[in-house]
């Protein structure tokens, strides 16, 4: 069976999370779900890895529920896993494994934060609270790059190297299909369209252009 | 006269010295100016060269600047930019907030122009004056082609000033805009330029209106705006020298034209020292090389004015004074010393001549030059009743002497002359001299007539002791002729003085008297002499000559066989003049070639006119030949010529010549002599047995007849040694093949007696005088019947 998975969660987190959804999408399946495949392209129709797609529509929006778990660590003076996909309200950790202080930071309008020169795990876990791409970075290191992005359905995936999105078990309905990757520029409007769920499964092919190199 | 004489002739008037010091100096001058000149101009052209490669290499500098500048800014705007403060006032979204903390960056980091854009390059804040549209959109293209990374930095004037733009990402992390600053730089960059390289700065705004934007030169913002034009050049400003260059427009300047200058004074000033030490060099050299050119040239000069000082007084005649050679070993010591050697060399030989001038070298005695100037200083000096004597004596037979005992011992005979007169007169204020030949002359200052009488009369003494010679006695006599004046005398009658005594000599030896003492009468017999020559001439012209014929008779038959032709001259006022009155003046000034040949024409005229009838032999004429015919070269020519004329064979004729005349010069006479005899003249030789001349001597001549002298014909009858002188001779001329002619045949004794000793022919009074051509020819007739000389069939 393949089932979506979170990326950038630890293993626990993924077994937790992934419980959770499984429950959801069966009981949404029961009522005549379908899977969604989306593959994306760069500009010149090269297959582009690390996309993340998701539907939004009302009726998802009201099934969203904060993720647990959700962390991104600063390893080696990287942030792991670079990019996490969460749902709104959820808080994610950033505990420091380096022996060197970070300063993590985000300028986004859809969450504004720093955390100060620490490190082990801050105390208080960052809430993000409002549906957007929030752009990481650690002000001491410029390198380490991070971003999160957080969404305001529960229908979102991420596509693995060399394999297209699969969206599995979306009830039939209206919704609005939107993909992202982090190469997007700033203020660059991410890729969309509307889409109409049956029974029947569906599969959508995405260009993402202007990508930053 | 052109100006290149003109300076010429001016500088030969200047001294040697000068004239060389000017030259040589005057010669390193302009070698001077040429190289000055060259120098100079080399300079200049290295100045602008190394100015242009200074500025070459400022334009360089002015590159790297602007690049140094573009990094430090943009290092500086990044810095800004990561800036966590200013990123999250940026982040905050509020204008005023965005707005401050631009400023603030702004002030810290120095820009006077900031500007915002965002990801899509809108602007989004701008500070630094009026947001000029064009300036926005400038700015804008500019932060685009930053995120392009095409450029680093741009350069454009903004409010009328240089600035330099850079353009820094803002990262928060992701770039979410950019920011640009603005930085004045012409200030900063021309003192960086002026203290790195020296160069100054002049920056225009290029565009609709071109306006100065920046100067560092000292009047530059005075320079209308167009003035500089090219890439290259040389321009003045404010009074100064600038090379000028035009740096390349770089892509990242905009609107902009900056020149480069740099002073060619500052590069000119590092030659500056350079060019005054050689100036100085040049001046030295000119002034050391005018010392020693002036000192070196009158090391000649002095020298040779003293050696002309010395030169003009050998050319009046100082010689006594040494030249000295200034102690100098070099070319003018050499040539004063040669100088000197001339000088004694033309001292001796002055002295020599005058010992040539004034002395006889043969006897010691003065010679006649001394003797005139001795006569004319007493003549000078001779008060009015002073009386005074010349004497001349003359050698008899002296041509004898040096003819038969020979000349060394003539000259010995005028050496004991000389000394035993000179011993009469030592001691007296008498002088006396050799006047040429065997002539001496003596003076006697003091002396009237009778004086010079008693001297002549001791001289006579003194010579009475015969000179020995190899056993023989030579006897000396004189001729004295004897001038005496008293009175008062100017300097010039001493020429007339010695002539008169001459004259009065050659009376005397004339008259074998010995002694004459002048008279006028003797003067106007030699006047006469003197006329005769213009006489003489008149002569030959008026045809007064004469031709007479004496006849010769072979002795052996009576035949009339020859003649002996004779000239007589018939003078218009003095009648017959005898022969011996003319033909030895006529000798003497050579008129006789004349009247040799006046007498071979006569002759050949009358020739054929003599010839006997036809069965006799022909008859043969003798004409005498002078010793001056003999000398002659072209006389045989001349002979040749007047007998082709009349048609007269050379055997016709006979040619007589004296002993004596061949003596003269027997080279030239033999030479003459062969000449006639292989043309087929028969020559004779006239006279033999008055001269010294031996038959052996004769022998050599090519003569083939010889004439006994009529002394010893005319001796015959009365001296038996005479008779016998004849008779050898007759035998002698025989053995050697000559035939004999005896003159002066005066009766029938000598005639018979001839005949009896086989004499060949006769000449003389016994049978006919010297006749007229048409006398001779009766005379023969009557001859030839007297003698019943058979006419040959």
């Amino acid at each position: 069976m393949r089932e979506a998975r979170f990326l950038g969660l630890n293993r626990y987190c993924v077994w937790r999370t992934g419980l959770c959804v499984v429950l959801l999408v069966f009981s949404v399946a029961q009522a005549g779900a379908a899977d969604v495949t989306i593959s994306v392209q760069e500009d010149a129709g090269k297959p582009l890895d690390g996309a993340v797609a998701y539907l939004e529509s009302a009726a998802a929006k009201a099934l969203v529920k904060p993720l647990t778990g959700a962390e991104i660590g600063q390893v080696n003076k990287h942030f792991v896993p670079p990019v996490v996909v969460v749902t709104v309200g959820t808080a994610v950790n950033f505990p420091n494994r380096d022996t060197v202080r970070h300063h993590v930071y985000s300028f986004s309008p859809a969450k504004t934060f720093d955390l100060k020169l620490y490190s082990g795990t801050p105390a208080a876990p960052v809430v993000f609270d409002k549906p957007g791409v929030v752009d990481l970075g650690c002000n001491i290191h410029d390198q380490m790059r991070a971003w999160v992005l957080v969404v305001d359905t529960p229908y979102f995936g991420r596509g693995e190297a060399g394999q297209a999105i699969v969206l599995r078990g979306v009830p039939p309905g209206a919704y609005r299909l939107k993909v992202w990757h982090p190469r997007l520029p700033v203020n660059a409007p991410m890729w969309e369209q509307n889409v109409t769920i049956t029974a029947a499964p569906l599969a959508v092919s995405a260009v993402l252009k202007g990508l930053e190199p | 006269m052109s100006t290149a004489g003109f300076w010429a002739k001016r500088l030969g008037k200047l001294g040697l010295a000068r004239r060389t010091a000017l030259v040589s100096v005057g010669l390193l001058f302009c070698i001077q100016l040429v190289v000055q000149f060259f120098i100079r101009d080399r300079i200049e052209n290295s100045v602008q060269h190394n100015v242009m490669v200074a500025l070459d290499s400022s334009a360089n500098v002015w590159g790297r600047l602007l690049d140094q500048n573009a990094e430090k800014l943009a290092l500086g705007a990044s810095v800004l930019a990561a800036d966590f403060g200013f990123r999250s006032a940026i982040s905050s979204g509020d204008q005023e907030t965005i707005q401050s903390a631009l400023e603030n960056s702004q002030q810290r980091i120095g820009a006077t122009v900031a500007a915002i854009f965002d990801t899509n390059f809108e602007l989004k804040t701008f500070n630094g004056g009026v947001p000029d549209p064009a300036l926005i959109s400038s700015l804008q293209n500019f932060a685009r082609s930053m995120a392009k990374m095409t450029v680093k930095s741009q350069s454009m004037p903004v409010h009328g000033r240089l600035h330099q733009f850079v353009s820094t990402p803002i990262k928060a992390p992701s770039t979410i805009g950019w920011i640009v600053m603005g930085f004045p730089i012409d200030q900063a960059l021309s003192a960086d330029m002026q203290s790195l390289t020296g160069a100054k700065l002049l920056l225009y705004q290029t565009g609709a209106a071109r306006a100065l934007l920046f100067s560092s030169v000292a009047g530059g913002a005075q320079l209308p705006v167009s003035t500089l034009s090219g890439d290259v050049g040389r321009i003045q400003i404010a009074g100064e020298d600038y090379a000028f260059k035009r740096i390349n427009q770089r892509t990242d300047m905009v609107a902009v034209d900056a020149y480069l200058l740099a002073p060619l004074e500052d590069a000119r000033a590092a030659f500056g020292y350079m060019k005054n030490v050689l100036l100085l060099i040049d001046v030295a050299a000119l002034v050391l090389f005018a010392l020693g050119s002036i000192e070196l040239a009158r090391r000649v000069s002095q020298p040779l004015n003293a050696l002309m000082e010395d030169a003009q007084r050998l050319a009046i005649g100082d010689y006594s004074q040494k030249i000295p050679d200034f102690g100098r070993q070099d070319e003018v010591g050499n040539f004063a010393r040669a100088f000197d050697q001339m000088r004694q060399g033309i001292q001796s030989s002055q002295a020599e001549v005058q010992r040539l001038a004034y002395w006889d070298r043969l006897t010691g005695l003065p010679n006649r030059a001394q003797f005139t100037g001795r006569l004319e200083d007493l003549l000078r000096s001779a008060g009015p009743d002073a009386a005074l004597s010349v004497m001349v004596m003359d050698l008899d037979r002296f041509k004898h002497i040096n003819d038969v005992l020979g000349y060394a011992f003539g000259d010995r005979v005028l050496q004991i002359m000389a000394q035993r007169i000179a011993a009469l007169l030592d001691g007296s204020d008498r002088m006396v001299c050799r006047l040429g030949g065997c002539n001496f002359a003596v003076v006697l200052p003091r002396g009237g007539i009778d004086a010079a009488l008693e001297l002549a009369k001791a001289i006579n003494l003194a010579l009475e002791e015969p000179v020995r010679h190899e056993g023989q006695a030579v006897d000396l006599r004189v001729g004295v002729g004897v001038c005496s004046h008293v009175g008062a005398f100017d300097g010039t009658l001493a020429d007339t003085l010695i002539g008169r005594a001459e004259v009065a000599m050659y009376a005397a030896k004339r008259s074998h008297s010995g002694l004459k003492v002048y008279d006028p009468s003797l003067d106007s017999a030699s006047a006469q002499t003197l006329s005769m020559l213009g006489e003489l001439k008149q002569a030959i012209s008026h045809n007064e000559l004469r031709l007479f014929l004496q006849p010769k008779i072979q002795l052996r038959t009576d035949q009339v066989v020859a003649a002996e032709a004779l000239v007589r001259w018939v003078h218009p006022a003095r009648g017959m003049v005898p022969p011996m009155d003319f033909i030895p003046f006529a000798e003497q000034t050579g008129f006789i070639r004349h009247i040799t040949i006046w007498m071979i024409d006569a002759l050949a005229r009358s020739w054929h006119d003599l010839q006997p009838p036809a069965g006799q032999g022909p008859l043969r004429v003798a004409v005498n030949l002078s010793t001056r015919d003999l000398m002659d070269p072209e006389f045989p020519a001349k002979l040749e010529q007047v007998l082709q004329q009349h048609a007269v064979p050379r055997a016709g004729l006979c040619l007589e010549i004296t002993e004596s005349a061949i003596m003269d010069d027997p080279v030239r006479a033999e030479a003459t002599l062969n000449e006639l005899a292989n043309a087929g003249y028969k020559l004779s030789i006239d006279d033999f047995g008055t001269g010294y001349s031996s038959l052996a001597y004769l022998k050599r001549l090519p003569v083939s007849e010889l004439k006994i002298d009529k002394s010893f014909v005319m001796g015959m009858e009365g001296s038996e040694s005479d008779a016998q002188i004849v008779k050898s001779t007759i035998d002698l001329a025989h053995n050697l093949g000559l035939s004999v002619v005896a003159e002066g045949i005066e009766n029938d004794a000598i005639y018979a007696k001839l005949r009896v000793l086989n004499c060949d022919e006769g000449q003389g009074y016994f049978m006919s005088k010297p006749l007229p051509v048409t006398d001779f020819v009766a005379w023969r007739a009557r001859w030839l019947v007297q003698h019943g000389v058979m006419v040959d069939a």
